[in-house]
């Protein structure tokens, strides 16, 4: 176990930036997840960690040790691959016990044979040892691949995006299945994925990445209540935020948001340096529907359309200037196209953006505490 | 114009179709099989024919009583020194070949090195210099080395004439690789060079059997290069051999035939034996996605 340290790391192809300065810092024992769309540098890091690419530029440390300049298999980590790399020409015993035969001093043959079958029997792939990878299911052969990486203990785990293959079950259950897996061998682990609920159910810490760097390092909480910027305020949740162009009128207490149809007190003390016009996100679950008539409604707007998504209703509401506003419901709750409702959207929700940078200038601090706002 | 009438098809007719198309495609097949086979044929017919019905007119197309005198005359003509030395520089040529080609061909897959394109353009502008314009330089230096009429220097020119091809399809079959494989053995603690002896080149059996048949076929048949670097009878080869029977007192075609067919054996038995490793893809399961 160790921590892992990237000092102003970076990754440069030709003319492309694949990692720009990146400055991370893993504790020991940390679960954190390396969380971007494709082609944002989060498998570059990953790469750059285990030796499989050189940097261009910075420091990569494991522990107190400089690893930048080491072969992989100096480095004392373990890797679990996307498509599980598996040694085809070999058993699955053989598969779990190479990286124990591979490294001097090789542990006898009897303790050898004793790790496998402790391993196997953690993974509950006892009884397949001598099967080839070709012979066995694909929940199975990722099992493996988690095998061969957990048998040597490495000081940190690499895994990169390891259940994407499975079907959706089977990846929500082998979820769980790593999470007490972690908590039982308390590993530093860097989890790649772009599966955003896959790196809030897992980790302890998200980096969001995009276009090569760090957007934000934070708890799930944090990056999904305190988004950083409109990237991230898109990117982690099941569906992107509700984004509208708004102004701000009003001073501290008394402001109010006022735009795309949509008028309400923010009842909060704004920064300073707030522009007059900014971008106002706010997500589905934050908006609701009432009666159009009733006092204090937000907005009135035409339901355009509605999505059942088992436990959730998504009813999208079109405001009087044609902004689409997405609202999560209970699904027993009857909305039809055509109909007029009302929203009122939940203020202490709303996060602001410059939009001009993009990032966020005024954060809806509901997660942290929900009532103090209203 | 009334109403179209729709018929449908008569029942079973799909089935004669494919029947009819079958048997055409069997035909046409068997035509192609006979020609290329004919001149094989005849000469395994003529090779076990007796030494006066060989040149009998009408020529006969099997042989009125089947001898083996023409194979016991090759055997005492000491023939079997001949496969000997065909054998050996076969075999040297093919363990060469692959082990430089095998780790040519893994630098030009997996590594960026300066030149490296430079290599690859150069690799594949030699294979197109035909070996009879080869002849002359490699002979004088075969003669600088002292290595003229040695089975050693028939070995190192074959293993330099067929390297080329040999690093080409190795290469080709390396890049085929799932890459991940090679990066899980780094990270599970083997160095470069063991990854490529236990992993890579075991998973590349089909590219190694292609490439090895390559130089096998060349090394084996080869007349050209050997009848000219070397002339004792002690390192002869079985082409240069099979010459000699278009001797100096005549033509005897009952040897010469018997010795061409034992010389097509090992190939055909190569190609037959290995014929799997290249339909097979032998990487299954080890990844996916």
């Amino acid at each position: 176990m160790a921590t892992v340290t990237f000092n102003q790391v970076s990754k440069v192809y030709g003319k492309v930036k694949a990692l720009d300065a990146l400055d991370l810092h893993v504790e020991d024992g940390e679960f954190i997840s390396l969380l971007g769309p494709s082609g944002s540098g989060k498998s570059t890091t990953l790469s750059l960690l285990a030796g499989l690419q050189d940097v261009s530029g910075g420091r990569v440390l494991i522990g107190d040790h400089d690893v930048t300049d080491l072969p992989p298999e100096a480095r004392d980590l373990a890797l679990v691959f996307q498509n599980y790399a598996l040694y085809p020409h070999m058993t699955l015993f053989e598969n779990i016990a190479f990286p124990l035969k591979a490294r001097s001093p090789r542990p006898a043959r009897a303790e050898i044979e004793q790790r496998v079958f402790e391993t196997a029997e953690t993974l509950g792939l006892a009884s397949l040892l001598e099967r080839y990878p070709k012979e066995i299911s694909g929940g199975q052969q990722q099992r493996v691949a988690l095998g061969r990486a957990m048998i040597r203990n490495p000081r940190v785990f690499l895994l990169d995006e390891p259940l994407s293959n499975l079907d959706a079950r089977l990846r929500i259950r082998m979820r769980r299945d790593l999470k007490a897996l972690h908590a039982k061998i308390k590993s530093t682990v860097v989890y790649v994925t772009h599966d955003q609920s896959e790196a809030m159910t897992l980790s302890d810490r998200i980096a969001v990445f995009n276009e090569g760097r760090l957007q934000q390092l934070g708890t799930p909480e944090d990056v999904y209540y305190r988004p950083a910027n409109r990237f991230i305020a898109n990117f982690v949740g099941d569906r992107e935020a509700n984004m509208f162009s708004a102004t701000v009128r009003g001073e501290g207490l008394q402001s109010r948001l006022e735009g795309a149809g949509i008028a309400l007190d923010l009842n909060r003390c704004l920064p300073p340096e707030l522009p007059r016009d900014v971008l106002a996100g706010v997500r589905a679950e934050s908006v609701s529907i009432c009666d159009p008539s009733a006092t204090g409604v937000h907005a009135i707007g035409r339901v355009t359309d509605v999505e059942l998504v088992g436990a959730d209703l998504f009813v999208f509401v079109a405001t009087e200037t044609g902004t689409e506003i997405c609202v999560r419901r209970d699904p027993r709750e009857r909305n039809r196209p055509d109909q007029t409702v009302g929203l009122t959207l939940n203020a202490g929700d709303i996060h602001l953006f410059d939009p001009v940078t993009d990032r966020c200038v005024s954060f809806g601090d509901a997660g942290a505490s929900n009532s103090s706002n209203l | 114009m009334s109403e179209a009438t729709f018929e449908p098809p008569r029942r079973g007719a799909w089935r004669a179709r494919v029947a009819r198309r079958t048997a055409g495609s069997l035909v046409v097949n068997a035509v192609i099989a006979l020609f290329a086979l004919f001149p094989i044929l005849w000469g395994l017919s003529t090779s076990l024919k007796p030494k006066d019905e060989i040149v009998a007119y009408p020529p006969r197309l099997l042989p009125s009583a089947v001898t083996f005198e023409h194979y016991m005359r090759v055997f005492n003509d000491s023939v079997g020194h001949y496969i000997l030395n065909s054998t050996i520089v076969t075999a040297a040529a093919i363990v060469l070949t692959l082990a430089a080609g095998a780790l040519g061909g893994y630098a030009l897959a997996r590594f960026q090195f300066r030149g490296r394109g430079m290599a690859m353009v150069f690799i594949v502008g030699v294979m197109s210099i035909p070996i009879a314009s080869l002849l002359v330089p490699t002979y004088s230096t075969l003669s600088v080395l002292g290595l003229l009429n040695t089975r050693t220097g028939l070995v190192l020119l074959y293993t330099a004439y067929q390297l080329p091809i040999v690093i080409w399809t190795l290469y080709g079959y390396f890049l085929s690789l799932p890459v991940e494989l090679e990066q899980a053995a780094r990270i599970d603690g083997y160095s470069s060079s063991r990854v490529l002896w236990r992993i890579v080149l075991p998973l590349s059996k089909p590219g190694l059997v292609a490439a090895a048949l390559f130089v096998a076929v060349f090394s084996w048949n080869d007349f050209v290069v050997a009848v000219t670097m070397t002339s004792s009878e002690s390192v002869r080869t079985l082409p240069v051999a099979i010459y000699n029977y278009l001797g100096f007192y005549g033509r005897e075609w009952g040897p010469l035939l018997a010795a061409s067919i034992i010389s097509i054996i090992p190939i055909v038995a190569g190609f037959l034996f290995l014929q799997r490793y290249f339909v097979s893809g032998l990487t299954g399961g080890g990844t996916k996605g």
